[in-house]
């Protein structure tokens, strides 16, 4: 088979798909986007979400969310990466295991499984009550805290192996010749891991932001009528509401500012490195 | 022994959180109440029965069974063929095409569904199977094609040749010496369309027909309107099922490597 005709008909197929299922109908959202109810071309549909403080509360709602997810999986997941990147390769594989199978499991099941735990008859209220600790079930579903708690564990272990990875690819012995210097642990710490996980952590902190600003299921699950964030809100547009143009424009404010916010942090985080590497 | 450091106690408890979903469904579905409860009272297995008399769950697993083994199928068919065009053959704009195909994964899935909704009404695709199927194929096939690329990156060109020098036809090259050595990377990339397509919520949510939902989505559904040991009963039969593919996928492939590749793709 030449190559001439080999390279076309071996990649039609996908590209058929792509074009089809991803590229037209994006097209299409963005013309749908931009016209008004008479379908003239307009951009009440964005200058709306702009004027109107429903929609921007619901944004930053939906930032704040995010954020709290973002550190979350950062204080819990920096620890983790550490002892995976100091530890022998068997430890490291049972870790890897054990925190990437509940992945592959269904979102929604997951979910289902903190509502039993956090819920107002839930396995900790359960518990905390029958020891005395607390008299009155605490709320910890159906608010911010219970969407936090789940998106939380959804993306903990992007962050845990964002972070990971970049300290796989570091000398252990430089903390080692750190401790022989006379550093303490702390200083060897602050002077030596962190500065060296920190494409890590940016990675991971890109990662699990832009997962959080579009997570739909565990809002929907574990925030319940109250918690409702951009993605929520777009999928009552789209489908209880049917008005279309107003879904598609809030899925472009959604891309736009989760990329915006991104792009923003990435500049941040590198100007500081480059200060950092010009500095000393 | 040693002592226990900070980093090795927080990592137990972290992964502790992270399956304390999973420990709690499956005790929880056993429960002889009929209710949810801590700890779960008596030990029954009327939840597991309740299971045949809502037929909604036994129709939409067999939609959702059925959609992910055709996706899977396909998705390895087309990413398989891709990988391959982008792999053996140099030629000009193969990065552009390597990231087209690559960038359904940029976009988050719900946006997906509804550009796929809106367009699919459009066409008269909207709410059939083939709608679903060809969504499910979309957000698998990048994954296929991102394995398949990592195989053929260590894969030797020049034991093709040989063959073909030794006098095989093209088929017999691409069955007896091709394949077999991709043979991981694909059967991976099938298992991963698989687990995303029968996990689907966000995209399924726009595309599916009223009449047939898929399993994940009627949990979903289930869950807004009643929180009862049903939902654990049906939940432990999926997480058992799933568990064999993911421990299947580690077998094969390892899912450090697969998770490595999911990460970047964000």
């Amino acid at each position: 088979m030449g190559r001439r005709l080999a390279v076309p008909l071996l990649l039609a197929p996908s590209l058929i798909i792509l074009l089809g299922v991803f590229l037209l109908p994006m097209l299409l959202m963005l013309v749908l986007s931009l016209q008004n109810d008479q379908q003239q071309f307009s951009f009440e549909n964005y200058l709306l979400f702009i004027q109107d403080p429903f929609y921007t509360g619901i944004l930053w709602r939906t930032i704040r969310v995010s954020l709290w997810t973002v550190l979350f999986s950062l204080l819990l997941g920096f620890p983790v990466a550490i002892y995976m990147a100091n530890a022998s390769g068997k430890v490291r594989g049972i870790v890897t295991m054990l925190i990437l199978a509940p992945h592959l499991i269904s979102v929604v099941i997951r979910n289902f499984g903190w509502v039993v735990v956090l819920g107002e008859k839930g396995w900790i209220n359960e518990l905390l009550l029958s020891i005395g600790f607390i008299h009155e079930p605490l709320r910890l579903l159906y608010n911010e805290l219970g969407v936090v708690i789940g998106l939380t564990d959804s993306f903990i272990a992007y962050m845990v192996l964002a972070i990971a990875t970049s300290l796989y690819s570091v000398d252990q012995s430089l903390s080692k010749a750190a401790a022989i210097l006379g550093a303490s642990r702390i200083r060897s710490f602050f002077d030596v891991t962190l500065p060296l996980s920190l494409p890590g952590i940016y990675a991971g902190v890109t990662l699990v932001f832009s997962l959080s600003m579009s997570a739909f299921v565990t809002p929907s699950l574990m925030g319940g009528t109250s918690v409702k964030v951009l993605p929520v809100i777009a999928y009552e547009q789209v489908m209880s509401t049917l008005n279309w143009p107003l879904g598609a424009a809030l899925s472009f404010l959604l891309l736009g500012s989760t990329i915006l916010l991104v792009a923003l942090f990435t500049r941040l985080a590198e100007t500081k490195r480059y200060k950092e590497v010009f500095a000393s | 022994m040693k002592k226990p450091s900070l980093a090795g106690i927080i990592t137990v408890i972290v992964l502790l959180l992270v399956n304390l979903p999973i420990l709690v469904i499956i005790p929880s579905s056993f429960t002889a109440a009929g209710y949810l409860s801590f700890p779960p009272e008596g030990f029954s297995f009327r939840w597991y029965a309740k299971i045949f008399e809502r037929p909604e769950f036994i129709d939409s697993f067999w939609v959702s069974l059925q959609l992910a083994v055709i996706t899977a199928v396909l998705a390895a068919l087309i990413g398989t063929l891709a990988a391959f065009a982008l792999a053996k053959y140099k030629f000009r704009g193969s990065q552009v095409i390597n990231s087209l195909l690559l960038s359904p994964l940029t976009v988050p899935s719900l946006i997906i569904g509804i550009a796929a909704l809106l367009f699919f009404t459009r066409i008269g695709l909207a709410g059939t199977f083939a709608g679903l199927l060809l969504a499910h194929v979309l957000i698998s096939v990048p994954y296929v094609v991102r394995l398949v690329l990592t195989g053929l990156s260590s894969f030797d060109f020049t034991l093709e040749k040989a063959g073909y020098m030794l006098g095989a036809s093209p088929a017999r090259v691409f069955w007896d010496i091709t394949l077999p050595l991709l043979r991981p990377a694909i059967v991976s990339g099938m298992i991963f369309s698989f687990l995303t397509s029968f996990d689907n919520v966000t995209v399924s949510l726009f595309l599916v027909a009223p009449d047939t939902t898929t399993l994940p989505l009627a949990i979903f559904s289930y869950m807004q309107e009643t929180l009862d040991p049903l939902v654990a009963s049906i939940s432990s039969v999926v997480i058992l099922l799933s568990l064999v593919f993911i421990v299947i996928l580690e077998k094969v492939y390892g899912l450090d490597r697969l998770f490595g590749l999911q990460s970047q793709s964000h």
